[in-house]
């Protein structure tokens, strides 16, 4: 035995050294991106990377989740080189543990909706990566086809197909509400459908108070309309609560077991893998919240940002991955948007990118993004999941008092 | 030794002599100190540490007193603390049905043929791994959630199991799946250790049945008892990850326990004195019930007599009559089955393509393959498997190092009693201390020393923080050599040496078990990586909490990644189980 026992012995010690003579030590210093994604995203994402070619250094990626605002209270020497930033809107409280960007990229970020966000005292402190239309919903066409209607025009109007399908037995809506965001893009849709001016007011305010807007209770309200519609969420409130946005997408396109789901751009992937008939795929867009007014369109995002202090090797990645061309393996997978690219994706997706650069049209960047904490897990979250346990299928009568509980909690987090 | 006369069997026994075997003070030389000096430096990785979290948190505003821990007032933080009391609560019922478990498969002896191997597996995997598993079985929607296809099919419906409330059943299950084998196994070789002629002798005076129970067995058990006890609420004061891959985001609130609380507070930007407040409130709850095992621990009311003879078979326990044993075999096969199911879930899932698992659950014909563990192998899992065994490695063998010369010089080194006692005690108070005293301080050192990120840091501080452990459970080892082994060697011309390899000889599985255990410890962490290295390394764990984050979607690469990742602890464990847990029982031996 002892023999096997040496040869065991002298390929453990062959294996470690073949470990150590590559960076797995770390001592090989490489650039850190710290992303929020997972899944098909993230190895989306390492098509990317992959498809820049050989680079001089090691990449490593560190996938954070949600908690990727993490990344920047972290010491520099800790600090991911790059980070993929999914709330572009901490840029504004963290550009001072940044380093500006290259000057040949700095005109990517000075873009609309992105400069008031990435520019700080003159200087650019990130570019965007890859853009989210957060007013998207997914649907099932057979199920319109099978009941006799069409996506709806306007928001009593989406009201009115949520009742058409419940009485026809169809459940109309999946909530991926174990997904915080979630709940929040559909708020923000509401709120900037009825009161662009509040919505901008808020988004760009110093210290803003959601709670002292009328309007963001009336928003509340419409909401808790939708929500609290009998049989309006599949598997009701409990079952809502537990799952997260990709289930959601499974419930409708999957199990089809609900006919819509408000989901970005970017659930496309899990909806083609998921779905059971891959011709049965449609989307429509919020519809505006009367006729005749601009529908609202959030836009979400991951801006690249650089950390401070910076090496030439992550300013070398970012330039790499800007470049327009790099990120054409993920739009080749689906579910990907380039800031002004309306070319190259799917049909679905294509008609998202005319609408993210059609002229005047009502598009604004993600509020809970920009509030901060106020937006977060603790705040916004929290706020919209307690509502919708309060609201979820118990009627109409149930929404007046949910509304005065939510704003009320929403002033709790706002002083605290 | 057997002597047979007159019908009379007679048996010489061997009694171990408590005490020292020569009266008198003994020369001290200076020499056998030095062995404790690399484990004094390894330790000041923590002590200081741990030394700067207890200062910040006692001063506020350049004041020394309590007016940081007004954070426990936060109704959250209240909740957390009360949340992670009821952990405390879990590990102990844990403990009660892991003893009865091991009585069982005591009284009904067939019972362990199956049900052992059953029981280590859960124990060899991460507690990521079993909160992913968990998460599978219970999965609401009736397609992929095993327990949800049972229970609709039975009544019609079925409640959320992860929804409010009922998350705390998925929580307990997976801790109960994970720990069971180690209590059952511990206790069992405790059992199996009390002598006959005493258990003989016990029913000769008619004590049976519960009387047998509170007179024999719960009070030769306590040694165990205390380990056991300690083990277990130190796992449930820590959990952490288990509760962050199981529970889904919109519960986590209500499911916070001190330390997601204090990860919390110290990555929002909060006071470093609040959370370093926080840090010593777990560390508190922790040290009160560490304490408590540790007087267990100390009671020496039973010397264990050591077999010097092997005990000639028809006067080992009876064998069972051929009922029982049917009727154990069927029990203890019956418990294995339920109990390999969830790493059967486990496999079965990973071998469903990413979509089928997503869609249907692990029993669904159609999807076979291998194509989840090619997903998993696409986001960096095999970089990270390599990481993560160069830092198992590299702890275990540093550990090793250090620790067994400490541990000899605790136990016979000669160290002056008072000394070894406040050693013992610093030791003790260490290996219960959580991760989260140490981590703040000790990451802003590693970070300004530019070592952020590095694999040999973390290396390091896994030794310093299995140190403690791996001390006393191999000084209790070395302490419990038959004093004659020890007298001679150090009266010997090569003194040390010779009692290092009377050491070495003896007590093998103690030093087998350390060795195993952190190395499987190390593999399956995440909590220290996390905590201690932030997002810069990526060990194997990371990886799978990324991928886990869109759970029942990525179910099939999340499933693939825990396989793979499940492999080298379960192979390794299950190989030197039987030495392991002989190891630790000789070290919970007073």
């Amino acid at each position: 035995m002892p023999s096997s026992r040496r040869a065991l012995l002298g390929a453990a010690a062959t294996l470690l050294l073949t470990g150590c003579s590559s960076d797995v030590l770390g001592l090989r210093r490489a650039v850190r991106v710290a992303v929020s994604w997972s899944g098909e995203e993230l190895r989306a994402f390492h098509k990317v990377l992959h498809g820049l070619g050989a680079l001089s250094y090691p990449v490593e990626v560190v996938p954070l989740g949600d908690d990727i605002s993490t990344a920047f209270d972290a010491p520099a020497a800790r600090r991911p080189d790059v980070v993929m930033l999914p709330q572009p809107g901490l840029v504004r409280e963290h550009w001072r543990d940044l380093a500006p960007m290259p000057d040949d990229l700095a005109p990517l970020g000075q873009v609309r909706l992105w400069r008031n966000l990435l520019v700080q005292q003159g200087q650019t402190y990130g570019v965007p990566f890859k853009t989210a239309h957060k007013s998207a919903v997914w649907y099932r066409p057979s199920v319109f086809r099978q009941v006799g209607v069409q996506p709806p025009q306007h928001w009593s109007d989406w009201l009115a197909l949520n009742r058409t399908l419940t009485q026809a037995g169809v459940t109309p809506l999946a909530l991926g509400a174990g997904d915080g965001w979630v709940l929040t893009d559909f708020l923000e849709n509401i709120l900037l459908g009825i009161a662009p001016s509040v919505y901008v007011g808020l988004a760009t305010a110093a210290h803003p108070r959601p709670s002292q807007q009328p309007q963001f209770g009336a928003a509340l309200r419409l909401l808790g309309t939708m929500w609290s519609a009998p049989g309006a969420l599949a598997g009701g409130v409990k079952e809502s609560l537990v799952q997260q946005f990709p289930d959601a997408l499974v419930e409708v396109f999957g199990h089809r077991r609900a006919a819509m789901v408000l989901a970005s751009d970017f659930a496309e992937p899990v909806v083609r893998s998921f779905a059971a008939d891959p011709d049965d795929i449609g989307l429509f867009t919020f519809p505006p919240m009367s006729a005749g007014a601009p529908a609202p369109v959030v836009v979400g995002g991951d801006v690249m940002v650089l950390a401070a202090p910076i090496s030439d090797n992550s300013r070398d990645l970012v330039r790499r991955l800007a470049a327009p061309a790099a990120v054409d393996p993920w739009i080749a997978e689906g579910g990907f948007l380039v800031d002004r690219r309306t070319s190259g994706y799917s049909p679905e997706l294509t008609r998202l990118a005319e609408q993210l650069t059609m002229p005047g049209g009502q598009l604004q960047f993600d509020l809970s993004d920009l509030l901060g904490a106020l937006g977060g897990i603790n705040g916004l979250w929290r706020v919209l999941t307690d509502f919708l346990i309060a609201v979820g299928g118990r009627g109409t009568d149930a929404v007046p008092d949910a509304v005065v509980a939510a704003m009320s909690a929403m002033r709790k987090v706002e002083t605290s | 030794m057997g002597l047979q006369t007159n019908g009379l069997s007679l048996e010489v026994v061997g009694r171990e002599i408590t005490g020292r075997p020569v009266q008198g003070k003994p020369r001290r030389p200076a020499g056998p100190f030095l062995l404790g000096l690399p484990a004094l430096l390894l330790s000041c990785v923590l002590l200081v540490p741990i030394g700067v979290t207890v200062v910040k948190a006692f001063v506020t505003n350049q004041h020394f007193g309590f007016g940081n821990f007004a954070v426990i007032g936060d109704p959250a933080a209240l909740h957390a603390v009360g949340n992670s009391l009821l952990w405390v609560l879990v590990a102990c019922g844990t403990v009660a049905v892991g003893f009865s478990l091991a009585l069982l498969s005591y009284r009904l002896p067939a019972v362990t043929t199956l049900l052992q191997p059953a029981l280590v597996i859960p124990f060899a995997v991460s507690v990521l791994v079993s909160g992913a598993t968990f998460r599978m079985i219970f999965d609401p929607t009736p397609e992929r959630g095993t327990i949800t296809a049972v229970t609709t099919r039975l009544f019609g419906s079925s409640p959320v199991w992860l929804g409010p409330g009922l998350f705390w059943i998925v929580l307990m299950s997976a801790f109960g799946w994970t720990w069971l084998g180690y209590v059952v196994s511990l206790f069992r070789a405790g059992l199996d250790a009390i002598p006959d002629d005493v258990s003989r002798t016990l029913a000769a005076e008619g004590v049976r049945g519960w009387k047998r129970l509170w007179a024999l067995e719960i009070p030769l058990l306590r040694p165990i008892t205390g380990v056991v006890t300690l083990t277990l609420v130190i796992a449930a004061v820590r959990v952490f990850d288990l509760v962050l891959i199981v529970v889904p985001g919109s519960m986590q609130r209500s499911a916070d326990v001190l330390g997601l609380n204090w990860w919390r507070a110290s990555t929002t930007n909060a006071d470093s004195g609040r959370t370093a407040a926080l840090g010593v409130v777990l560390f508190a709850i922790v040290a009160a019930v560490g304490l408590i095992g540790v007087r267990g621990l100390r009671r020496r009311r039973w010397a264990m007599p050591v077999a010097v003879v092997p005990l000639e078979p028809t006067l080992r326990r009876p064998r069972p009559r051929p009922v029982v044993r049917r009727l154990g075999w069927f029990i203890g096969s019956a418990v294995a089955l339920v109990w390999v199911l969830p790493a059967v879930v486990l496999v079965a899932t990973a071998l469903h393509s990413p979509r089928e698992a997503g869609l249907r659950g692990w029993w669904s014909p159609s999807g076979l393959g291998f194509s989840s563990f090619a997903a998993a192998a696409n986001v960096g899992l095999f970089r990270a498997l390599l990481s993560t065994l160069v830092i198992a490695t590299a702890a275990t063998a540093v550990l090793l190092v250090i620790a067994v010369p400490t541990a000899y010089l605790v136990a016979w080194g000669g160290l002056p009693p008072r000394v070894g006692r406040v050693a013992m005690a610093v030791f003790v108070v260490l290996a219960v201390t959580p991760v989260q005293m140490y981590a703040a301080p000790l990451r802003d050192a590693i970070d300004a020393a530019g070592l952020a990120g590095s694999r040999v840091s973390l290396a390091l501080v896994h030794a310093a923080a299995g140190l403690p452990f791996a001390v006393l459970l191999l000084r209790s080892a070395f302490a419990s050599a038959p004093p004659a082994v020890v007298s001679e060697a150090l009266q010997g011309p090569v003194r040390q040496s010779a009692v290092l390899a009377t050491v070495q000889r003896t007590y093998r599985p103690a030093l087998i078990a350390v060795a195993v255990l952190e190395f499987a410890l190390v593999w399956n962490d995440f909590i220290v990586g996390f905590l201690i290295s932030g997002p810069g390394t990526t060990p194997l764990s990371l990886v799978l909490w990324g991928e886990a984050r869109q759970f029942s979607t990525s179910s099939g690469p999340v499933a693939a990644a825990a396989v793979v990742a499940s492999v080298v602890p379960v192979v390794l464990l299950l190989s030197f189980w039987r030495t392991v847990v002989r190891g630790l029982t000789t070290g919970s031996r007073p």
